[in-house]
């Protein structure tokens, strides 16, 4: 009789949800009470891949510009002009608007050098809206030339180590895995 | 934004008894995850006569920016497209681009997008079951659902650096390969979620209460769904086995082996929010089917093909289907040979099924409306992009 | 109570005054000292509903405020007091400012003849379960007052809604009830502990299998009086918003809501006098103060557990919608009630003292329900494979 099924199938139902229930009562909860009850940073624990704000390794920054024309959302401002007399690309502006940027990742996978990356850091909260535009360029700089051969400088090696790194991560067309 | 409404004032009751029809407003904002809706209700009491929907909260002109940030800007704006499942929304206008220029992506590229967008669907019912449970009054399954749908967020954090908006593919391909220990990783994930989606089946799919809240509710017959330009789950909950992984085959879909379960009237009518919310249940264990399927079998090689950084496809005009968390997701570009597409239109599940709620709702009770709503599984960026 | 107001006024630091006078100042001060335990304990129950919940939900609560969050609801209480009083223009403003007072009055009247130890209670009157069966009605007259006055049409499908449903679920609660009271004989919520034990197979729950099914009825019922799910309809949906209770801010909101988490606590007053036996403890010492002491922790444990357990309801089960609330009330509890009364006075008629067979008998198997309960739960906890964690944090 569907009466006494009803009442059967509530009363079995209902003890099987309750007994779930009760089961994650006694585990362990998932939450991670960031950020003050942790063992680590946070920062230090994201994957290499992850795209958090953006940084401009400027000295091997060569001022292509290819990261200008990659973001959708015209985000980056670059002056970059040749010197007439020394012959070398200089860098007058590089300015990233972190407001408009929207973390995709477009302007990082054309870059030659990986001179500019997301980085593990996402809090960038601030009071400001000016505060969000991130001059990179303080005074004018010499782009940087890529050289044939490793680079020996002592100073720029390891930063393009790492921009190369970077770039690695990205797939590229012919790559066997 | 206006709609033209007409409330019949003073309606001769019953017995000569003057009463008047209620208009109520289901504004745009609410405490649940379907996004910014808007239901104008006239109801009789507790029973609505109509829910007029009004969209257009959440517009964003997505399809117009396209003619501005080019083929490979635009990708990014995809995601946003379906925010829930973003990786189904990058397949689409990748393949879109990809059939305007002939462009053909390598086997690996294809195993790489089928598992990341099986993940995403998974990820996006877990969302649709959840806050359908919260809907209902059940405030647990959805935590427990959101608990699973991080782990799969810190999978593919690992695969491509980002939790939601993810930009994973690009035209010709992937962005990313996998990681080193992802196919580890991966299979115990999908171990240890494979029972837990029994577990939240008897906490809630089989509860009693639940049942007698969604069975019977608002059943679309097979004829109607089809007519009202169903797609997805909607669809297969009415009894239309029809999904597009395996009716028009795309990517690397045929290669693999995988049920498309559709409702059958179970617990009540044929097509009633149950039978929609039991298909996305077991859509998400087909989902951990194929992924297991992919994860072993996927072939060395490149994953992305040669694009040039200008893509400058041929002028023309094409429309590509992927099966999005929510449906057939259709997408339209016209290209005029320049490297900025000329117009491009997505067509979504949400948008057909808002329309639907129109005709369905007559004669159901307010608390119905909120379970169709859930269980039609409608998102406000695919409605108004 | 009586005698206490008795002797203050002839020999203690009340002489002097007229009988009535002292009555109404002992009267009011123990008014005043029951009401700070009740808010305590009500506030206490919104810290303590939220952490069950979130262990349930596989996350932590507040913790922050105080050691382990204890305090959260002080900070919520001040938070609610200090806000905004807003009255909408075109609300009924005495209607409005009065609807919450009356809800209190309510619930509030009836813990006058709960009974906390064998000697601690306000008043023990010989109709003590029909009194609380029937000040608690007035709840209903506060939230139909607080749907109509708010001047808004949700509210006002709240308010009706709230007020069918508590309506209703009185009827088979007090039927629950008599067929208690059909093995007492008595209204006297002390009387009826006194008819109990303090062993498990003592109290009235495991009497026979209609005084059992009758504590589930029981318990349903006042879920449903209280609004609590499975039946919060009027409350936590009416489309998603607040129900009779919307246009509430501050602290006449809080004021509902500790109506709410106190209303938990009586039925758990109710339920443990009528069927868990109350304040009963083997008498163990002659001190009284140790014996009240243990009574008045017994008591209020037990009536603690059935809090517990209406918490751990509301986080399992969804919400049942309102004419299938009205069906689940007059289709089933209803019917049902009626059948296990008859058959308890069957019962009673035959075996006037009960047995202490089918006593026994009852208890093994509410102990049967417990084993196969915790057997459940060990096999979800055994299947569900243990955490994983990709992040290295956690």
């Amino acid at each position: 009789m569907g009466y006494f099924d009803n009442i059967r199938e509530s009363v079995r139902t209902i003890f099987e949800g309750m007994a779930i229930t009760a089961s994650h009562m006694v585990r362990k909860p998932y939450t991670i009470q960031y950020p003050d009850r942790v063992d680590v940073r946070v920062q230090d624990t994201l994957p290499f891949r992850y795209r958090g704000l953006l940084d401009v390794d400027l000295e091997i920054c060569t001022g292509c510009l290819a990261c200008e024309r990659a973001c959708p959302i015209d985000c980056i401002v670059i002056d970059a002009e040749k010197d007439k007399n020394t012959r070398e690309m200089v860098l007058k502006r590089f300015d990233i608007d972190l407001a408009k940027c929207m973390f995709c990742g477009l302007c990082s996978e054309p870059c030659p050098t990986g001179s500019i990356h997301h980085t593990p850091e996402f809090e960038g909260a601030d009071y400001s809206l000016e505060s969000l535009i991130r001059r990179f360029v303080k005074a004018p700089v010499v782009a940087y030339k890529p050289i044939k051969g490793p680079e020996t400088n002592p100073e720029i090696a390891p930063l393009l180590a790492r921009g190369l790194r970077y770039l690695d991560e990205f797939a590229s067309p012919g790559d066997a895995s | 934004m206006s709609t033209a409404i007409d409330i019949d004032l003073h309606r001769e009751g019953p017995g000569g008894l003057e009463t008047e029809e209620m208009t109520l407003n289901m504004g745009p904002q609410h405490p649940s995850t379907h996004g910014v809706l808007r239901f104008v209700v006239k109801a009789d009491g507790e029973v609505m006569r109509r829910a007029i929907p009004d969209i257009g909260y959440l517009h964003r002109s997505i399809e117009k920016i396209a003619e501005k940030v080019g083929y490979h800007g635009f990708m990014p704006y995809t995601d946003r497209v379906d925010y829930v499942s973003a990786m189904q929304c990058n397949q689409g206008w990748a393949m879109a681009c990809e059939k305007l220029a002939g462009i053909e992506v390598p086997r690996r590229g294809e195993y790489c997008r089928v598992i990341a967008c099986e993940f995403g669907r998974i990820a996006s019912h877990l969302i649709s079951v959840g806050a359908t449970s919260m809907d209902i009054g059940a405030i647990t399954p959805f935590t427990h659902a959101i608990r699973e749908r991080e782990y799969i967020n810190d999978i593919l954090e690992e695969l491509c650096g980002a939790r939601l908006t993810f930009n994973y593919m690009r035209i010709g391909g992937c962005a990313w390969d996998l990681p080193p220990g992802f196919a580890r990783r991966a299979i115990a994930y999908l171990d240890r979620f494979e029972p837990l989606i029994d577990e939240y089946n008897e906490l809630i799919s089989f509860n009693k209460i639940y049942v007698e809240r969604l069975a019977n509710v608002a059943p679309v017959s097979r004829e109607r769904a089809i007519a009202w330009n169903l797609v997805g789950p909607n669809l297969r909950g009415s009894g239309v086995p029809y999904d597009v992984r395996r009716d028009v085959p795309y990517s690397a879909y045929p290669d693999f082996e995988f049920d498309v379960p559709f409702g059958t009237g179970e617990r009540g009518t044929l097509g009633d929010c149950y039978d929609r919310y039991m298909v996305r249940m077991r859509e998400m264990k087909e989902s951990c089917r194929i992924l297991r399927q992919a994860i072993e079998g996927i072939p060395p090689g490149p994953v992305v093909a040669k694009v040039p950084r200008t893509f400058k496809p041929a002028a023309g005009a094409v429309y590509t289907r992927v099966e999005g968390s929510r449906g057939d997701m259709g997408w339209f570009v016209v290209s005029d040979g320049t490297a900025f597409p000329a117009r491009v239109h997505i067509r979504t599940g949400s948008f057909a099924a808002m329309a639907a709620i129109e005709e369905l709702s007559q004669g159901l009770m307010i608390a119905d409306l909120v379970a169709v709503i859930a269980s039609l599984d409608i998102v406000a960026p695919e409605v108004d992009r | 109570m009586q005698q206490l107001a008795d002797r203050l006024i002839d020999h203690g630091f009340l002489s002097g005054l007229p009988r009535e006078l002292g009555y109404v100042l002992v009267v009011a001060f123990f008014a005043f000292l029951m009401l700070s335990f009740i808010m305590t304990v009500a506030g206490v129950t919104s810290w303590l509903e939220r952490r069950v919940w979130a262990r349930i939900q596989s996350r932590v609560g507040p913790n922050r405020v105080g050691p382990q969050g204890a305090l959260q609801w002080l900070a919520d209480g001040v938070k609610n007091i200090m806000k905004e009083d807003i009255v909408p223009l075109a609300a009924d403003a005495p209607l409005f400012k009065g609807a919450p007072y009356l809800a209190m009055m309510g619930f509030f009247g009836a813990f006058a003849v709960v009974p906390f130890t064998e000697n601690m209670i306000v008043a023990d009157i010989n109709i003590g379960v029909l009194y609380v069966s029937a000040v608690t009605a007035l709840v209903v007259v506060g939230i139909l007052m607080a749907g109509w006055s708010s001047n808004n049409k949700w509210a006002l499908l709240g308010g009706i809604r709230s007020a069918a449903q508590i309506i209703s679920y009185e009827i088979p609660a007090a039927l629950a009830i008599l067929t208690i009271v059909l093995f007492t004989g008595t209204l006297s919520m002390q009387g009826i502990i006194r008819e109990q034990g303090w062993a498990p197979w003592n109290w009235f729950l495991f009497d026979n299998p209609f005084t059992f099914v009758a504590f589930f009825l029981f318990f349903i019922s006042a879920l449903a009086e209280g609004n609590r799910t499975p039946f919060d309809l009027p409350e936590a949906e009416s489309e998603l918003v607040a129900g009779a209770f919307t246009e509430y801010s501050g602290l006449r909101s809080l004021l509902f809501f500790l109506v709410e988490w106190g209303n938990l606590y009586l039925i758990g007053a109710i339920c443990t006098s009528l069927f868990l036996g109350g304040w009963q403890v083997p008498h163990f010492t002659e001190n009284g103060f140790v014996l009240g002491l243990v009574q008045f922790l017994t008591f209020f444990l037990k009536a603690y557990f059935m809090v517990f357990v209406a918490m751990w309801i509301r986080a399992t089960l969804p919400r049942v919608r309102v004419d299938q609330l009205m069906t689940l009330c007059w289709k089933y509890l209803v019917p049902v009630a009626f059948a296990n009364m008859i058959c308890a006075a069957l019962y009673f008629a035959i075996l006037p003292h009960g047995s202490i067979f089918v006593r026994l008998g009852m208890f093994a198997f509410g102990l049967g329900l417990l084993v196969h309960f915790l057997n459940r739960v060990l096999f979800h906890l055994r299947r569900a494979k243990p955490e994983l964690h990709f992040s290295p944090i956690v």
